[in-house]
């Protein structure tokens, strides 16, 4: 699914040149759950931008769902993220002038839907998150959690073979952070792949694998097999919201 | 191409009402603008029009000046005779003549024509210039029916006479205005009354010479009397070779002042010149609206830059999200543009009522004629285009948003 | 505090040197353009004698076409004939009256050196110069007496005494006018009342005339007719005598009438002066005369122009979209402060403080706009006075009235463009804008 081999970026000022990845390889089957750790300025903010092609590298190569990623224009990387990349960010990022329904619109818009089926989409994926009853709502009255919902629904909304997330339980408490998490679990085990940064550790043993990324290189790979979840009551949904 | 759902107009407009005020403020502007440019374009199309109207003379090449003897001695009627012979006679002046009044310049004599007799009935005004029988070809008349005047048609008018020759010369306005009935060419011979009852006949019709009134609703009746005046001032009309206007002029001047020191000759003053100051107003006006439109334009353009290099930065974060989710960069261009385009359309939708209303109060207070309808689809169409290009510059600074902005934590 | 309000202000606008300027450039256009055409109307529609303005009328009997009135809808005539100018004038029935007209003739300087050039006379009668308050640089006014005896003496504008006599004192010398000798018996002091109240038919903003006779000297030298003459019956005889005794009008009559009471047995005079008249065959219309004051008859005559009121208009919206300018550009700025608003209230700024802090920024802009906009409008009025030439020569300049009042409109606009965005501004909460988003 994600293949990165060799992955090196380098940002350069006029006076120093820092290596924010180097030699970074990392291989993501299909349906995995990984989590990537590491101590700040590791490189997990790069890795991720890299991974979700916010951002292009300087060396290497990166193959995503087979194609190699490293020589697509602007244009081809947005249609790319916005076909196959799901993305959940630390600060939500929800646009704080349109509603629920608008924000979770926006890929869809991007992707070419027509109205009633990014409709289907929309209420279907705000239901999953339990939030199909304040569609009408701003961002702004909503909590924190419900907020995080909201951008989950935006990311599964185009059906992403890929979920890319920042630290997205990092601006909840650890009550709305379980159920977040306890979501994620469920998409994974419908089949979406999902890579998530995190600096949590508690976090991180949730995944089926988590990597260490330290001085911009994978540093240490830990295999998880047993997970022990606990059942949040809030969620009322499980599951992708496949279409 | 992309499909039409990409053009987020629901989520742009829907966004908008939840943000008015920038929204309102840049709609208003654009209103008001347009509202001045229009009316503004309008006064100054009627300006320009009345500017164009045509003269009938030559103006180009034609001066005048006049004489004012003072000296005991100063005998009129011999002083204008030796003058017109000397004028004619220098090299380059194709034809001069004695003449009351100058068209277009403000200053003039009207009479009232009418085709009956008697006081009661209601005259048709019109200007008159007292000429010589050298005046087709002074003025660069062109006679279009009838006859010229003979040099025996030609008297002499004292200051205080009253009555008139009993041929006149008569434009073809003039006569349509007459006998709206007739074809021109019919009236020629026909009998008028000037003063009420003293009858005048028509002998001759020319095409177009327009009254010293520019102002005046009917500019193009003008008759021609024939008589030399000897009143205190006797006024020169000259018309020179083309290109020999400047050379002449000083010339004539000269010889003049130098033939007799028993007089005074002044207000030497080309027909450009004189057209000049008659329309200075309306050219001043046309500057000055000039000046307000283009002020105004860039004060709204930059009204609009200012607003959306805000907006532009005010929504990094959100641009880079929606980048990271998959808009590309002509996606951002387009939210941008279009977010104007809607703006805009508010605003010259606003801006067309407020046109009309403001045109309708200068048409009922200041006397100002009806818009024309084109011009408010013009304008509307004009105000969008600037919109458009003042937002361009900050919309392509918000495509250069990195995505990789949606990841930072502020 | 205030000082620091200042402090901070200066502190923003220059943190934001763009939309500062952007601020600054819309204020001092739109006060410039409306400085511009406000000084226009204003001088204009200035009252040029304000210290007696309501005591001076303009009068008007209707001695016109029995079919047809002067002008529509039933106006008298804008002028007396030479019959009525001088009944009304003999009556001596008001505290002051003058009656006039212009009229131009040649002038002989004693001196060799200075040609004869041809001057703008003002017929008139002796009491226009205390009437109107006009100053004398030498000498005074003629005496009544020389009007009577029509007397051939002659008043100098001080631009005419420059030319003919060098500036010199020259009451007593003569000049050749009209191929007479006249005496000079004063030089005005440089006087240009605009408008020039007294006669606005030629010209409501041209200058005075050079020189002043007694009226009656028309008749006396057969002089032609200056301004407009207007005829609605012709002369009956062939003679310059026939021509003044014509029911022609060229002729204007001012009086002075200290109060109502006076202006009211005017106004019986003058009716019944036309009866008088309707009883000799003429005035055959319905009784229509008029004392108009002042200010009155420049309204009546329309003297601030119709484009100068279209350009005020214009510059008046002019000025709204500069200000709906200024009140986007300051949400933007203030919107983009809301932070350190933010922290500000956190750590005890009252809504007012803030309030108050904002608005001092907003007025450095605003008067920095206005004083802009002060020279602005000097250029304007400098390129309206070289596109209209000698018409807008006392139209175009800017006194200290008017310097107030741009700076004055210009603080009063840009503080209520303020107002808005600053109460939004400080309408924020304490605390929302501390955590990040």
């Amino acid at each position: 699914m994600l293949n990165m081999q060799n992955v090196t970026k380098i940002f350069r000022t006029d006076l120093v040149e820092t290596r924010a990845l180097s030699d970074f390889n990392l291989h993501v089957k299909e349906g995995e759950f990984v989590t990537v750790t590491g101590p700040s300025g590791s490189g997990k903010t790069t890795f991720l931008n890299i991974a979700g092609l916010l951002e292009s590298f300087d060396d290497g190569v990166y193959d995503l769902d087979g194609q190699n990623v490293r020589h697509l224009n602007d244009t081809q990387r947005s249609r790319l993220r916005n076909e196959k990349i799901g993305f959940i960010f630390q600060s939500f990022n929800l646009i704080p002038d349109l509603d629920l329904f608008d924000n979770v619109d926006v890929p869809l818009r991007y992707r070419g839907f027509n109205s009633s089926e990014r409709k289907r989409r929309i209420e279907r994926c705000l239901e999953l998150v339990g939030l199909a009853n304040r569609m009408k709502h701003l961002p702004a009255q909503l909590s924190g959690g419900q907020q995080q919902r909201v951008a989950i629904a935006r990311a599964l909304a185009g059906e992403p073979r890929f979920l890319l997330a920042d630290e997205p339980t990092g601006n909840l408490d650890s009550k709305m952070a379980h159920s977040v998490m306890q979501l994620l679990k469920d998409i994974n085990d419908e089949g979406t792949t999902i890579v998530m940064v995190t600096h949590d550790p508690s976090l991180a043993r949730e995944a089926k694998r988590n990597i260490f990324v330290k001085d911009g290189k994978v540093s240490d790979v830990t295999h998880i097999t047993a997970s022990t979840p606990e059942q949040v009551a809030s969620i009322s949904a499980s599951g992708a919201c496949h279409v | 191409m992309l499909p039409f759902s990409s053009w987020e107009i629901g989520p742009i407009f829907r966004a908008m009402t939840r943000n008015k005020v920038g929204a309102v403020l840049i709609a208003l502007q654009v209103a008001v603008t347009m509202c001045i440019i229009v009316n503004s374009v309008h006064i100054l199309m009627e300006r320009t029009e009345q500017m164009a109207r045509d003269s009938g003379i030559d103006e180009a090449n034609s001066f005048y000046l006049s004489s004012t003897g003072f000296a005991d001695d100063f005998n009129d009627q011999v002083v204008i005779q030796t003058d017109l012979d000397a004028i004619r006679a220098l090299p380059g002046v194709i034809d001069a003549m004695q003449i009351n009044a100058i068209p277009i310049s403000g200053g003039g004599w009207s009479m009232g024509l009418q085709t009956q007799p008697g006081a009661e009935f209601e005259g048709v005004g019109t200007a008159v210039y007292m000429v010589d029988d050298h005046v087709l070809n002074t003025l660069d008349l062109e006679l279009i029916a009838g006859e010229a005047f003979q040099p025996s048609d030609i008297r002499w008018r004292e200051r205080s006479q009253r009555d008139w020759p009993a041929e006149i010369i008569i434009t073809r306005a003039l006569t349509e205005n007459l006998f709206p009935e007739q074809s021109y060419q019919d009236t020629v011979g026909k009998t008028l009354y000037i003063n009420d009852d003293e009858p005048v006949i028509i002998k001759g019709i020319i095409d177009k010479l327009q009254a010293p009134w520019v102002g005046w609703e009917r500019l193009e009746n003008a008759m021609l009397s024939p008589e030399q005046t000897l009143f205190s001032s006797s006024m020169y009309f000259v018309r020179t070779e083309p290109g020999r206007l400047d050379e002449l002029m000083p010339a004539v001047e000269q010889m003049l002042a130098d033939s007799n020191k028993g007089r005074v000759v002044r207000g030497l003053r080309s027909m450009q010149e004189t057209r000049e100051r008659t329309y200075r107003r309306d050219q001043a006006m046309i500057k000055i609206l000039t000046t307000v439109m283009i002020t105004l334009t860039l004060v709204t353009a930059l009204g609009i830059v200012g607003l959306a290099s805000f907006n532009v930065n005010r929504r990094r974060k959100q641009i880079g999200t929606r980048r990271a989710l998959g808009a590309s960069q002509a996606s951002v261009l387009r939210y941008f543009m279009l977010e104007n385009f809607l703006i805009s359309s508010i605003g010259v939708i606003l801006g067309a009522v407020l046109t009309v209303g403001l045109n309708i109060y200068l048409v009922q207070s200041l006397g100002l004629t009806k818009l024309h309808w084109w011009l408010i689809p013009v304008g509307m169409l004009t105000l969008w285009l600037v919109g458009q290009l003042a937002v361009l510059g900050p919309a392509r600074r918000a495509t250069a948003t990195s995505p990789a902005i949606a990841t930072r934590t502020v | 505090m205030f000082n620091y309000y200042l402090r901070l202000a200066l502190l923003s606008i220059r943190r934001n040197p763009i939309l500062s300027g952007l601020m600054v450039a819309a204020i001092a256009l739109g006060i410039g353009a409306s400085m511009t055409t406000i000084t226009v109307n204003y001088l204009m529609s200035s009252n040029p004698i304000p210290q007696k303005s309501e005591q001076l009328y303009y009068v008007q009997v209707d001695s016109w076409d029995p079919n047809n009135p002067a002008e529509e809808p039933n106006e008298p005539p804008d002028q007396l004939t030479w019959t009525d100018a001088n009944n009304l004038y003999a009556a001596q029935k008001a505290e002051r009256q003058v009656i006039m007209a212009t009229t131009a003739a040649v002038v002989e300087p004693p001196s060799q050196d200075a040609k004869p050039f041809n001057a703008y006379i003002r017929l008139t009668t002796n009491e226009f110069f205390p009437m109107f308050d006009v100053p004398f640089l030498y000498g005074g006014h003629w005496q009544a007496s020389a009007d009577k005896g029509r007397e051939q003496v002659v008043v100098l504008s001080r631009k005419s005494n420059d030319k003919i006599f060098g500036g010199e004192n020259s009451v007593g010398r003569s000049l050749r006018l009209a191929g007479r000798q006249f005496t000079v018996v004063g030089v005005l002091e440089s006087w240009y009342p605009a408008p020039k109240f007294y006669d606005v038919g030629t010209g409501a903003f041209d200058e005075p005339e050079d020189l002043y006779i007694p009226f009656l000297l028309k008749e006396e030298l057969q002089l032609p007719n200056g301004g407009n003459t207007n005829c609605w019956k012709t002369p009956e005889e062939d003679s310059f005598a026939g021509f003044l005794r014509s029911e022609c009008i060229h002729y204007q009559m001012w009086v002075e009438l200290p109060n109502e009471q006076d202006k009211q047995a005017y106004l019986a005079f003058l009716n019944n002066y036309a009866n008088e008249q309707k009883a000799l065959g003429r005035f055959s219309r319905p009784l229509n005369n008029r004392l108009s004051d002042v200010m009155q008859w420049m309204e009546n005559r329309q003297v601030v122009t119709d484009d100068a009121r279209v350009m005020l208009w214009l510059s008046l919206m002019f000025l709204v979209v500069c200000l709906l300018n200024t009140v986007g550009l300051l949400l933007a700025k203030f919107s983009g402060k809301s932070a350190e608003i933010g922290l500000r209230r956190a750590i005890g700024a009252s809504r007012q403080a803030l309030f108050y802090q904002h608005l001092v920024e907003t007025a450095c802009i605003g008067l920095t706009g206005g004083i802009a906009g002060l020279a602005l409008a000097y250029l304007g009025l400098l390129g309206i006075g070289s596109l209209y030439g000698s018409f807008a020569d006392n139209l175009t300049s800017l006194d200290i009235n008017m310097v107030l009042l741009a700076l004055l409109l210009s603080l009063i606009s840009s503080i209520a463009a303020g107002l808005y965005p600053t109460w939004r501004a400080c309408s924020i909460a304490p605390a929302s804008q501390l955590k990040s988003q």
